[in-house]
């Protein structure tokens, strides 16, 4: 119990250093000609660089969208693994991270969420030839990939209380191949993400379609840029009305037969 | 200035030196240059007045006229249409127990309450959007979704009534129907609600940054310029007393004294229209956002658990929206329900938690509100014991207790909660309202006052040199 107190004061210390910045030192996503954004590399659909170096997919296309709307002129796309996030925002490494970031309270204490620009489902992806996971509580007592940074993971042994055995991995494309070679018997991430795996890999996996949470893919910037995240969300509010977003969910996710929301989601809120 | 900050008693020395400057020969033209200096300087010291006044009016305009009453009005909207979906979802779950029907009679008239609720703040679209085209958009957008989920909802009721279940989840076909309607809803409807009243503390902090700023800069302005034309009619005054052999000159000294006056007192309303704007910000409207912000969660929150029990097929995704939209409400670090629950128990009574309520209960500014606020975090304790006590009853497989465990205690305590956190947001939002009213209050008359005062001050700038030229005539 004294060491949570601690803990909590030193997250309230954080939140206020951060605030403190907020008038001097950082410097907003507003108003930038040049823009370093966090990106996935090795997330087919949502952020994935090709064998060129291109970066594609649906995050790709936000950031370009966002920082297009905002004023940037140039984009720098930096890759970043999911435990990197925080931290990069943190040390001004990068100035947003666009890269299936779910806003979390916990995260909310560390940096600063524009969006959701899009609410994503957990699910679950299995080898093509396994047939007996339905949902989640399937997962008791199977091999789970753990992503370092990630909560995907969390929500399965924590949230839900589920007894999987956690196999670590640094990131998702990883899982994917302990997949296919047998190493873990399940991945449960993003819908949007297994859906662009199960794209990929064709009958070698299975989606599993049984969706238990609401993962809320906010715009992370650094601590205080409040400025910068009522921009932001202005930004995707407007690609919302003039269509763009639906655009972008096609052309990215409509081969793969997922529901998506093509309306603005609820905000975060900046403050 | 230059011919104040050098008055010229040997203008006969230097002449050779600044040909090209204009130069003033003669007495009376002397007189004349110094009288229209003293005028000028008051017209500057009127201008720079009148827009740091200006700026102090459009402030109090923005949050205390439009964006920050928008807020409120959103908010409730947003109360409205979050408690349909609500109240439709009890009306389902209850179907056709008859020993529950009088509850169930209940949930449809809360609902049409809050239907004709939402409908006419959505009619009135012009009070939630103003005039920014994109909000007005939004608002119209609303109200088209609402139609659409109004027949959705009477679909659902009217299929539940004619497969008369039992209290508990109703047939598939009911839940398709319902799974459309609270989409809509959750979906496409309330998002709007809740990111017009961002939109609007967007507005209000924008503006309370620009003009706040603004009137201490223009407060400064007002001194400078104000301590500028004192120095001129002191000037003058010494000038006249050197070159006439008079000591006081009455109109002057007047005018000197008026200037003087007129300064400090403009510089003492700057202040405190600037704190008045600080006052309306930071003690009434940051929580008047924060907790409409955290009710209209609250209430989303208090919809998902029924939604928990009505959908058993999405009730993981329910279950862990529910603890999303708890933890951001009042965050303490736990990994799960079960650990939220106990860790809530344990830290409510004192202060170290962050989200909505963590930033009011660091930040008690105002009388009252330190109990106001122990009564809002002792209801949603109790509604959060009621949750887990439903949620216990409900994973036993028992739905049909745990939607009376719900209905018995849980609808109460949660309109308990509902209404001390109404409370304590209403003592905000006086505060707030008392500082816009007293900030309105203190410009009221300066867009005559100050045009009057340099009007009287001119007057007796000359008078004051008016019996110095006529020596001359």
């Amino acid at each position: 119990m004294r060491l949570r107190r601690i803990g909590i004061a030193v997250t309230l210390l954080l939140a206020s250093a951060g605030c403190g910045v907020a008038g001097g030192a950082t410097a907003s996503v507003s108003g930038r000609d040049h823009l370093v954004v966090g990106v996935a590399q090795d997330q087919p659909g949502l952020g994935f660089r090709d064998s060129s170096g291109t970066y594609k997919g649906f995050d790709i296309d936000v950031a370009r969208d966002v920082a297009r709307r905002l004023g940037a002129t140039h984009l720098t796309f930096k890759p970043l693994t999911s435990g990197q996030r925080e931290g990069a925002l943190r040390s001004g490494d990068v100035d947003m991270v666009v890269s299936s970031y779910s806003i979390t309270q916990e995260r909310k204490t560390q940096v600063v969420f524009a969006g959701p620009y899009y609410v994503a489902h957990q699910d679950i992806l299995v080898r093509g030839a396994e047939t007996a996971v339905r949902n989640v509580r399937d997962l008791r007592g199977r091999r789970l990939c753990q992503v370092t940074g990630s909560v995907s993971w969390r929500r399965v042994t924590e949230e839900h209380k589920i007894d999987a055995r956690l196999v670590p991995a640094s990131t998702y494309g990883e899982c994917l191949d302990d997949l296919i070679a047998g190493k873990v018997d399940a991945i449960s991430t993003d819908d949007l993400i297994l859906a662009g795996f199960a794209a990929q890999r064709g009958n070698q996996v299975r989606f599993v379609n049984a969706p238990f949470s609401d993962e809320r893919y906010g715009v992370g910037l650094r601590p205080g840029d409040i400025r910068g995240c009522e921009d932001v969300n202005k930004a995707i509010t407007e690609m919302y009305q003039d269509g763009t977003a639906a655009k972008l969910l096609k052309r990215w996710f409509g081969s793969t037969g997922l529901n998506v929301t093509t309306t603005v989601p609820q905000f975060e809120g900046c403050g | 200035m230059t011919i104040t900050t050098t008055p010229p008693p040997a203008p006969a020395r230097r002449e050779g030196r600044v040909t090209g400057r204009l130069r003033i020969r003669t007495m009376p033209g002397r007189i004349r240059a110094l009288a229209a200096l003293a005028a000028l300087a008051v017209l500057v010291v009127l201008l720079v007045t009148t827009l740091t006044v200006r700026n102090a009016r459009d402030g109090l305009r923005v949050i205390g006229h439009d964006a920050g009453p928008q807020v409120v009005a959103t908010g409730d909207l947003y109360f409205a249409l979050s408690d349909m979906d609500a109240q439709l979802a009890d009306a389902l779950l209850i179907g056709g127990d008859a020993g529950l029907a009088g509850r169930r009679a209940a949930a449809l008239k809360v609902y049409e309450q809050r239907r004709s609720e939402a409908n006419g703040a959505l009619l009135q679209g012009s009070r939630l959007a103003g005039t920014d085209p994109t909000e007005q958009r939004t608002a119209q957008e609303m109200l088209d979704a609402l139609g659409r989920y109004e027949r959705l909802a009477g679909q659902a009721l009217l299929t539940d009534e004619q497969s008369r279940h039992a209290a508990g989840p109703p047939p598939a076909a009911v839940t398709a129907l319902y799974r459309q309607a609270t989409d809509l809803m959750k979906l496409d409807i309330l998002p709007k609600a809740y990111n017009l009243t961002l939109d609007n503390g967007t507005k209000v902090r924008r503006t309370y940054e620009a003009k706040r700023s603004a009137v201490l800069r223009g407060r400064v302005w007002v001194a400078l310029t104000g301590l500028l034309l004192v120095v001129v009619l002191v000037g003058v005054q010494i000038y006249f007393a050197a070159r006439f052999r008079r000591l006081v000159n009455p109109f002057l000294a007047l005018a000197t004294v008026g200037a003087f006056v007129l300064v400090v007192v403009s510089v003492a309303l700057l202040s405190s229209e600037a704190g008045r704007l600080r006052t309306a910000k930071e003690d009434g409207f940051d929580s008047v956002l924060a907790l409409s912000r955290a009710r209209a969660i609250s209430n989303s929150a208090h919809a998902d658990e029924s939604r928990y029990l009505l959908d058993p097929g999405r009730a993981d995704t329910y279950e862990q929206v529910y603890l999303d939209k708890s933890e951001a409400i009042l965050y303490v670090p736990a990994g799960n329900l079960d650990g939220y629950y106990s860790l809530l128990d344990e830290k409510i009574g004192g202060s170290d938690f962050l989200g909505f309520y963590g930033t009011e209960a660091h930040h008690i500014t105002l009388p009252g509100q330190q109990a106001a606020l122990r009564k809002v975090l002792a209801g949603y304790q109790k509604v959060q014991h009621d949750d887990r006590a439903i949620r216990l009853v409900a994973t036993s497989g028992d739905r049909r207790a745990a939607l009376t465990t719900k209905l018995g205690g849980g609808t109460g305590d949660f309109d308990a909660y509902d209404q001390a956190l109404v409370a304590l947001k209403d003592l905000h939002g006086r505060a707030f309202d008392r500082a816009i009213a007293s900030g309105d209050h203190g410009l009221r008359g300066w867009n005559v006052i100050l045009p009057g005062a340099a009007i009287v001050l001119i007057i007796l700038i000359l008078a004051g040199v008016r019996p110095r030229l006529s020596e001359y005539r």
